[in-house]
């Protein structure tokens, strides 16, 4: 069959704009976009640029876009590529080029995974015997250990698009390995170091990483276990923790969610500045007859055991 | 077609409009609500699930007793208990685990049998839109509509879309058609509104929420539709915030999934509690109601 392979072109010397360039290629049925571009690079042209290692699908060398969504290109077959007989290819949209397809993985993703300090770390001096880790709790970590850093979670997520400082469920699926394995003695340096500035709680949980990791790691649910074990642990920015702790008190206490409340002790009771910012959408709100009362909340009738499963809960978490 | 109602919290408290506009509208389609009045909140992805998992397993096994569906009326409360009823069923362990440490004791056992359901979803596959469409009485033919489904509507695919109801993907705009509406595409139906950072992040929630209305409105919507609440508290009650943000005027009204449904049907504005919304509703109000009276 033959396709047509519109390809962003780039090189910081001399095409430092970028350009498009369109490849005429007759290619097999069966072929994957990386076969295509590997043919175009043997046959057309040696100096288009692109990453692919082990070209069945494992190692996620080849994340680019594939009509604006972003793929490894030798999982995507030329036949379902193809729309109209053409296909387009860019790098990934959240990332510096260096030539054509190829972009530059130290920034985006490496820098941030060695933020994370993804490394295990026994507390001093060390062992003293052989740790023994069950075998459930090596499947749960041979699971996040088959993450391969192919960035395709990063390329999916509704925030880093925003605000590119974010760390990424890439760098926090990372982070979640060595919280997750009990030979780790620093949990709690983690947790603390992970609730800085644009890390795990400017994470929206809209499980667009989880959409789009090829591998079933399901980012999402890691950076929802390392919040579950930071709420256990009330760790968090000073914001954060309000906000956690007014939400349990207010489901433990009456079933049900008291929001006037959350809203006040989310900014903290003493914090005015705060409290004077929640003003103008809380009048808005109170003239419009939308905010609720924050306090004169009621009971709902099943409250007594939600406390119950808070209270096993708490205590069982100690 | 029954079933046990779960009206979340936030169509009680921050919007309080959602949840007699919901009643409403379900009475006039026939379609019987339990209200279930004494379980607790999903924990909407901030309490631990460690302590939700157990608290919604308590839910579930209500209505499994009841032996009913259970209806939704917001994306959140339905993906965290859709969510967590996919850990309990797949998970025969799991879930003995929590009926043996937190349900036993007020002598419930949750089996794994019941199945969740969003208004949307129930309209879609259940209710029918070809038969919502006989009920319309007023179709929207004027009104420019863009939907916004809200994250827990759309994922994880694998518990939120699976085989056989992929059109799921596209009930919000067939439910917009289905009642005489023109959808307004965009790209950004499918995304976070910004509402779980709004503490943590303000910055980054108002430029979701200002991006989202600013692109509906750019394409010409003249108005916005949700499933969501916790999307309507954010798309609806910090736009205002969201216009300083971006530095533009937005002034987009956005109306929850029975509303719309519920103007189509016949019901007035005020009868939707439309007046409670932030950003004010008079464009909608106005292109429906000139419908109604021809």
């Amino acid at each position: 069959m033959q396709v047509n392979l519109n390809v962003r072109r780039y090189d910081p010397v001399s095409n430092g704009n970028g350009s498009r360039q369109t490849y005429s290629v007759e290619v097999e049925e069966q072929s994957t976009v990386l076969d295509v571009l590997i043919q175009v690079r043997d046959e057309q042209d040696a100096t288009l640029s692109f990453r692919g290692s082990c070209r069945t699908g494992f190692c996620g060398d080849c994340t680019m876009r594939v009509n604006g969504k972003a793929k490894w290109a030798c999982r995507m077959p030329v036949s379902k590529a193809q729309v109209d007989g053409e296909i387009t290819l860019d790098p990934p949209r959240l990332v510096k080029g260096l030539k054509d397809l190829v972009y530059d993985q130290e920034e985006f993703l490496f820098d941030k995974y060695a933020a994370t300090k993804p490394w295990i770390e026994p507390s001093p001096p060390g062992p003293t015997e052989e740790h023994i880790v069950s075998q459930e709790k090596i499947k749960e970590l041979q699971e996040a250990s088959s993450c391969t850093l192919c960035g395709m979670c990063d390329e999916g997520c509704t925030v880093l698009i925003i605000d590119k400082s974010f760390l990424g469920p890439a760098a926090l699926t990372r982070a979640f390995k060595p919280v997750a394995d009990p030979r780790d003695k620093v949990i709690e340096r983690r947790l603390s170091e992970l609730s800085e500035k644009r890390g795990m709680w400017d994470c929206v949980h809209c499980f667009e990483a989880t959409e789009h990791c090829p591998k079933g790691i399901d980012p999402t649910d890691r950076i929802l276990s390392l919040r579950d074990e930071a709420i256990k642990r009330g760790i968090g920015t000073p914001r954060v923790v309000r906000h956690n702790d007014s939400f349990a008190k207010s489901i433990k206490s009456s079933g049900w969610l008291d929001e006037a409340r959350l809203a006040i002790e989310s900014e903290g009771l003493t914090n005015i500045g705060g409290l004077m910012h929640l003003v103008p959408t809380a009048a808005k709100a109170m003239a419009h007859r939308k905010a609720p009362l924050p306090y004169l909340h009621k009971k709902r009738p099943g409250s007594k055991h939600i406390k119950r499963i808070f209270e096993k809960w708490e205590k069982d978490s100690k | 077609m029954r079933y046990a109602f779960y009206p979340g919290c936030v169509a009680k408290g921050g919007c309080p409009e959602l949840y007699p506009a919901a009643i409403k509208v379900a009475e006039k389609l026939g379609i019987e609500l339990f209200e279930m009045k004494d379980v607790g909140c999903t924990g909407a992805g901030v309490l631990s699930r460690e302590v939700s998992d157990p608290i919604n397993a308590r839910t579930l096994a209500k209505a499994e007793a009841m032996g009913l569906p259970i209806m939704t009326i917001c994306s959140t409360c339905q993906g965290c208990l859709m969510q967590a009823n996919h850990r309990l069923v797949i998970d025969p362990e799991y879930r003995a685990k929590i009926n043996r440490e937190y349900l036993a004791e007020e002598g419930l056992e949750y089996r794994g049998t019941t199945d969740v359901k969003h208004f949307l979803w129930v309209l879609d596959e259940d209710y029918g839109l070809d038969k919502l469409q006989e009920m319309v009485v007023n179709p929207l033919e004027e009104l420019n509509v863009a939907a916004f489904y809200g994250c827990y509507l759309r994922r994880p695919p694998e518990v939120v879309v699976p085989k056989g109801k992929e059109s799921r993907k596209v009930s919000l705009e067939n439910a917009i058609k289905a009642l005489g509406g023109n959808v307004v595409a965009t790209k950004g139906k499918g995304k976070c509104c910004g509402f779980p950072i709004l503490y943590p992040n303000e910055r980054n929630s108002l430029e979701m929420c200002g991006t989202h209305t600013l692109e509906a409105k750019d394409k010409g919507a003249d108005a916005m539709v949700t499933p969501c609440p916790l999307c309507h508290l954010e798309l609806d009650g910090t736009q205002s915030r969201a216009e300083q943000h971006k530095g533009k005027k937005i002034n987009l009204p956005v109306l929850h999934l029975p509303q719309l449904v519920g103007l189509a049907l016949g019901f007035s504005p005020k009868e939707m509690e439309m007046q409670r919304h932030l950003v004010s509703t008079a464009p909608v109000e106005e292109k429906a109601k000139r419908k109604a009276e021809v």
